[in-house]
């Protein structure tokens, strides 16, 4: 045992030797963490919804204030403009979807619900069909809230239903008994409308068009309180990733030069030397995420919900890329051939386990991809700590599928090694 | 001290080494000689365990098995390469290498303080390696196996690239090991170093020894005559008479004579003492490279 710590002593004396080694190592997932936790998180200053084009054709009273009320939203961006410019904008990808506001929007209330003609259009980009749903949500959401409003109109309401009312009575297709309700029920509401006073008509009619109570309870949050909770389990799987890298060209190295036959050939065996390669990348790995911890926990206060569990989970993932580390390094003879290999293999892993593209963002075949990808699981293991808030029992199926890929790659790379070098 | 028999050894079907056997004395410096590709390298990992034989037996010191952490321990090896970490200094690099063989305190310091003063490298001990001259870090990787005091050291082509003053060096060092009483393999592909620093040469070619035995009887037996060239002060009156003494086909030209011979000094010596004077002398003797022309029909570096 002392062998081998010392073997790894020599590993990170020779790692912090190399500024280079360092930066990768310790300085690109800081820098990762920071760049895009700034990035999703946004700036107070600057609306972060999105961005749309919006042509009002219509030019009523209501289309202005349905285009008001969209514009007070967070979720939107409202850019006026013509429709060729609005559809040019979608087209060239400068905008993701422009909204037309066509001619009787606002003119008649069954415009809204009518399936014969429809009084509004949008245009957006095919491939985000996720985000034009979302849009969708937020018009009708407006649609809605604009008709409320007409509501408090006592004038506009009565005239509305004395159309209603005429429409019922020249119907053809209602029997006698039907329409006989109808107009009493208009001729109520009428009356009501005419005879109610003011303070009244303003308590009940005007404001939600539906009561409900309210009561502030401290809820408990599902997702990220801030944006770093996500970037810094990203930005420590980058960590270890180059660990993996780092080590797994030091063992290559070490057999192009000379030294690990000349290790071999002392009171000392081949499982002591990997061994010491592996504790020495275990100990790197545990550094870089003590560091992106620390420096996320003093400077962001970068709240870890559950500290025990993200530590049980950093654990698995650094054992896991241990275990990839001793397989990379037998992807190729020289360091150079085995960094590439190690570097694309680990890239396909990251791209495909959300390392890169948050996993939401990704179509739903790429996502049930990903489940092969240590990269998904590690990220997974780690957010459980740091915001999934997940119980033990939840987090021994990701634990355990890092564990048994670690050491099913730590087992095939020793006997890669073995067959390499008879 | 070190007996190698029948040793077989084929990568795929290149046959490395084809039924070698020899046997090296304790105290002694035992060569193995050979071009590039002889197999000299693959003896070496050999007779230290690092790869297997497909046949034969390797003895040391008594026991069969290079693989056991006893006779590791008894073992030296410089390998051709520059096994050394350049990232740590020439002092660390001793330090690790004496700690993995299980020295340490007072002992481990004493050992990499004399190893630094061998290798010419004490006052330059906490530079990193890889500023070292190619000469230095030859004697650095050198003295890296010598630190655990092995009494058998197994040298493989330790002067590859390096100057003449570190070649000089490293040759007073491997001498200094001998005097210890160590037993040295030592590989190389020239045959001065050969001719100088060892006591037996195996003359190795394509995996096969051709031959053993000392430089001297090597040369005797496989490099042909010397060719001597003589300048005489005066003209010889009798030259019938130097004809009986040394050879039939001696040639006479005025005050010149030519002619070869196996034993050319035990030759002048008869010349001085039946009176001939000579004003200058050229001797070509016969070396391992001609042994090695000799025995394999081509030369050493061909």
């Amino acid at each position: 045992m002392k062998k081998i710590l010392f073997l790894a002593l020599k590993d990170l004396r020779i790692l912090f030797s190399d500024k280079g080694n360092i930066f990768f190592v310790f300085g690109f997932p800081a820098l990762f963490a920071l760049f895009f936790g700034f990035v999703f998180a946004g700036s107070d200053s600057q609306p972060s919804g999105m961005k749309i084009a919006l042509v009002d054709q219509d030019k009523s009273e209501f289309s202005s204030s349905y285009i008001s009320l969209l514009d007070s939203s967070e979720a939107l961006r409202v850019v006026p403009m013509g429709r060729d410019e609005a559809i040019d904008s979608v087209r060239t990808g400068k905008l993701f979807a422009a909204v037309i506001l066509k001619n009787g929007f606002g003119n008649e209330f069954e415009t809204m619900f009518t399936k014969d003609e429809s009084r509004i259009e949008i245009a957006s980009d095919p491939s985000r069909k996720m985000e034009s749903q979302y849009l969708q949500g937020l018009l009708a959401k407006a649609q809605f809230q604009a008709m409320a409003e007409k509501f408090t109109d006592r004038d506009w309401m009565r005239n509305n239903i004395g159309d209603w009312r005429n429409e019922v009575a020249n119907a053809n297709d209602i029997d006698e008994k039907q329409s006989g309700l109808f107009l009493g029920f208009f001729d109520a509401f009428d009356r009501l409308l005419k005879d109610v006073n003011d303070e009244n008509f303003q308590t009940h009619f005007d404001g939600d068009m539906m009561n409900f109570a309210t009561t502030d309870i401290s809820r408990e949050r599902e997702g990220p309180v801030t944006s770093f909770q996500i970037t810094f389990p990203q930005a420590m799987i980058w960590g270890i990733l180059g660990c993996a890298v780092t080590f797994a060209i030091s063992i290559v190295q070490e057999r192009t030069k000379g030294t690990f036959e000349r290790l071999q050939l002392g009171p000392i065996g081949r499982a002591h030397i990997l061994g010491g390669k592996g504790t020495a990348c275990f100990i790197t790995c545990v550094f870089v995420v003590c560091f992106l911890y620390i420096g996320a926990k003093l400077i962001f206060k970068l709240p870890i919900r559950n500290l025990p569990l993200f530590i049980l989970a950093a654990v698995c993932v650094i054992l896991c890329f241990v275990g990839l580390m001793m397989f990379i390094c037998t992807l190729g003879r020289t360091e150079q051939s085995a960094g590439g290999a190690g570097w694309a293999m680990l890239m396909v892993m990251t791209m495909l386990g959300g390392g890169m593209v948050p996993l939401v963002f990704m179509p739903s075949w790429l996502r049930s991809l990903s489940h092969i990808s240590p990269v998904k699981w590690s990220i997974f293991a780690l957010e459980a700590g740091v915001w999934r808030n997940l119980s033990f029992v939840e987090m021994i199926k990701p634990l355990a599928l890092l564990l048994a890929i670690g050491a099913t790659a730590f087992m095939f790379g020793i006997s890669m090694l073995r067959r390499q070098d008879k | 001290m070190i007996k190698v028999e029948n040793l077989k050894k084929r990568f795929g079907k290149t046959v490395a080494l084809d039924d070698v056997s020899f046997e090296a004395m304790k105290g002694e410096i035992f060569g193995l000689l050979g071009p590039n590709g002889a197999g000299k390298t693959t003896a070496i990992k050999l007779l230290c365990g690092l790869l297997k034989a497909d046949s034969g037996t390797i003895t040391l010191d008594g026991r069969t098995n290079p693989r056991l952490v006893e006779v590791r321990m008894s073992l030296g090896m410089v390998p051709q390469a520059l096994a050394i970490y350049e990232e740590l200094s020439g002092r660390e690099n001793l330090q690790f290498f004496g700690r993995m063989y299980g020295l340490k305190g007072q002992y481990l310091k004493k050992r990499v303080k004399d190893c630094l003063e061998l290798a010419g490298l004490s006052e330059r001990s906490r530079e990193r390696a890889g500023n070292y001259s190619g000469g230095m870090k030859r004697r650095l990787n050198m003295v890296c196996s010598f630190l655990h005091e092995p009494p058998i050291l197994l040298l493989d082509e330790p002067t590859v690239g390096v100057d003449p003053q570190s070649r000089n060096l490293i040759f007073e060092t491997i001498e200094n090991m001998k005097r210890q009483g160590r037993t040295i393999i030592y590989t190389t592909h020239y045959m001065e170093e050969a001719q100088r620093l060892c006591d037996r040469v195996a003359i190795l070619d394509h995996g096969r020894i051709m031959d053993i035995d000392s430089v001297e009887n090597l040369i005797t037996r496989h490099g042909g005559p010397s060719h001597i060239e003589a300048e005489l002060e005066e003209k010889l009156t009798e030259p019938d008479k130097i004809r009986r003494l040394i050879d039939e086909n001696i040639r006479f030209e005025e005050t010149k004579i030519k002619f070869q011979t196996t034993k050319p000094l035990e030759a002048l010596a008869k010349l001085n003492k039946s009176g001939v004077r000579f004003s200058s002398l050229k001797i070509q003797t016969a070396n391992l490279e001609d042994v090695f022309l000799k025995l394999t029909g081509r030369r050493l570096r061909d």
